[in-house]
């Protein structure tokens, strides 16, 4: 799959089930997950050969592993592994949002059984006054950030699945108060909510689509 | 590289089935940590935790070094946490398991990227000298709880830590010792504290520091890293069984006041280290009575 959200641009390709390159990765009564994640040199703002064994992709690669192997029902492929490649190509802002989602439309195109849609999306939030106010007037939850008011603002991922409100993926990385917090999760998950909307629609048409053209 | 041994299917079973009577193994209630014991010792930047059985060490040492040339006015800071086979069999030294990274990630958005510490107070010369830093936190052994432990120990280092004073007469810096001028404390902006929060069958049960048997045999696990102001410093739930949002807004206020139990004990220990530290150096000096 290919997605374009703002000027975050990722491209993720799934392969499996199949047999697994390493003998430590077959798991006698469920498949395994395996990420891998590679920032393009030109995706940020200076050229940066990124190292495979940087920690922060790790961290990243981790995360999307963990959320996704209980989303897929991998007991239905005992002893295979499912392999998700990212490329990252242009950074602003919600990479992580934009793995996840991305990583969720390629499992559903592959075919891959998922338990329900995992949809992400990032909020923060811009105190309009600045002093110990604690009005609710005061914070104003932003939806959405790109590189601009993520470097600058307090912002927080969240991932859903299905229509439960449920969060998979939570990741806070700068400080905010705790009031603020609740303003901020509200807003995401109803993010969140829109977009399952948004992406259903747009594998139903692409199904159809493959259908009409005789591929399924 | 060895497996952690896995519990066994009857200790699973007691286990679960015992949560779902709302009893731990340990008899906590669910929302308690275990039993916390922090002591400093002789030299200044040494912290020992021990939580339950857990214990681990964090030493503060500092020297003087360039600063990065895309930051001239800010000093160094780094943390160190490497997960050696002292705490347990299962852990090698070598750097690529996902445990260790996902702790040293924590750890250092936890203290460095909240700026626990004001790195701009550890300049020297502009552009030329400035202080580093290093936290090398040492696990001793692993019951459980370890991004807790290691962070309670970091910050009580960190604080207990004196650095040598400087005085800086033009060009030249002159490195004043120990026991020439008193040395300065380090200037900790907050004192953020990590809680990790384990959840089983479904969501329903959620515990606070969980022992290694309990994390063997958790669903999904979140840290929340709060200062005792009500700051979140980060979270980190990384996948695993996916949770309601008022259930984890419930867990980070119960959090808030854990953080606040743990920062006044730490406050006290350290008040309880400096007045023995006095008595200790005061003696020192003279006196001809015998100590009664």
């Amino acid at each position: 799959s290919y997605v374009e959200w703002g000027n975050t641009k990722i491209i993720c390709n799934v392969g499996g089930p199949n047999e697994p390159k390493t003998g430590a990765n077959r798991n006698q009564d469920r498949a395994t997950v395996t990420v891998e994640v590679c920032f393009a040199a030109f995706s940020g703002n200076e050229r940066k050969k990124g190292a495979k064994g940087d920690r922060r992709v790790q961290e990243m690669q981790t995360a999307l592993q963990r959320t996704f192997a209980e989303a897929i029902l991998t007991n239905l492929h005992p002893r295979s592994e499912i392999l998700i490649t990212l490329h990252i190509l242009s950074q602003d802002g919600s990479v992580l949002a934009t793995c996840i989602n991305a990583c969720t439309l390629a499992l559903i195109d592959a075919g891959i059984p998922l338990s329900d849609y995992v949809v992400a999306c990032t909020a923060g939030s811009h105190s309009v006054r600045s002093g110990t106010n604690f009005e609710v007037e005061g914070e104003d939850p932003l939806l959405d950030m790109n590189n601009i008011e993520e470097s600058d603002l307090p912002g927080v991922t969240i991932a859903t699945i299905g229509n439960s409100e449920k969060i998979t993926l939570l990741q806070l990385e700068t400080k905010v108060r705790l009031e603020r917090l609740e303003g901020m999760m509200a807003v995401a998950l109803d993010g969140c909510r829109k977009l399952k909307e948004v992406m259903d629609d747009i594998v139903r048409t692409h199904g159809n689509e493959m259908a009409r053209r005789g591929a399924l | 590289m060895p497996k952690e041994l896995e519990p066994s299917t009857c200790e699973k079973n007691f286990v679960l089935e015992a949560l779902k009577e709302n009893l731990r193994i340990d008899g906590r209630n669910f929302e308690s940590f275990r039993e916390l014991e922090i002591s400093f010792g002789e030299d200044y930047g040494l912290a020992d935790v021990q939580l339950g059985k857990t214990r681990v060490l964090a030493r503060v040492s500092a020297e003087v070094s360039k600063p990065f040339s895309d930051r001239p006015f800010d000093g160094i800071f780094q943390i160190t946490t490497e997960l050696g086979p002292m705490a347990s069999p299962a852990f090698e030294t070598g750097r690529f398991t996902e445990q260790e990274v996902l702790l040293a990630r924590l750890i250092e958005k936890a203290i460095r990227r909240s700026n626990a510490i004001d790195t701009e107070s550890l300049c020297i010369v502009a552009g030329q000298k400035c202080w580093a830093v290093r936290v090398d936190v040492h696990f001793l052994h692993h019951d459980g709880g370890l991004i807790d432990a290691s962070c309670i120990a970091a910050v009580a280092a960190l604080q207990h830590y004196r650095r040598p004073d400087v005085s800086v007469d033009g060009e030249k810096v002159i490195i004043h010792t120990l026991t020439e001028r008193v040395p300065v404390p380090l200037s900790i902006l907050h004192i953020p504290i990590c809680v990790t929060y384990s959840f089983y069958h479904g969501g329903e049960v959620s515990l606070v520091d969980a022992t290694l048997q309990e994390e063997q045999l958790r669903d999904g696990d979140m840290t929340i890293t709060l200062n005792k102001f009500g700051e979140v410093c980060q979270i980190a739930k990384a996948g695993g069984l996916p949770i309601g949002a008022l259930a984890l807004l419930q867990c980070a206020r119960i959090a808030l006041v854990k953080v606040q139990e743990i920062t006044a004990f730490l406050q006290k220990r350290l008040e309880e280290d400096s007045a023995a530290r006095t008595r200790r150096d005061n003696l020192l000096e003279s006196t001809a009575q015998n100590a009664r």
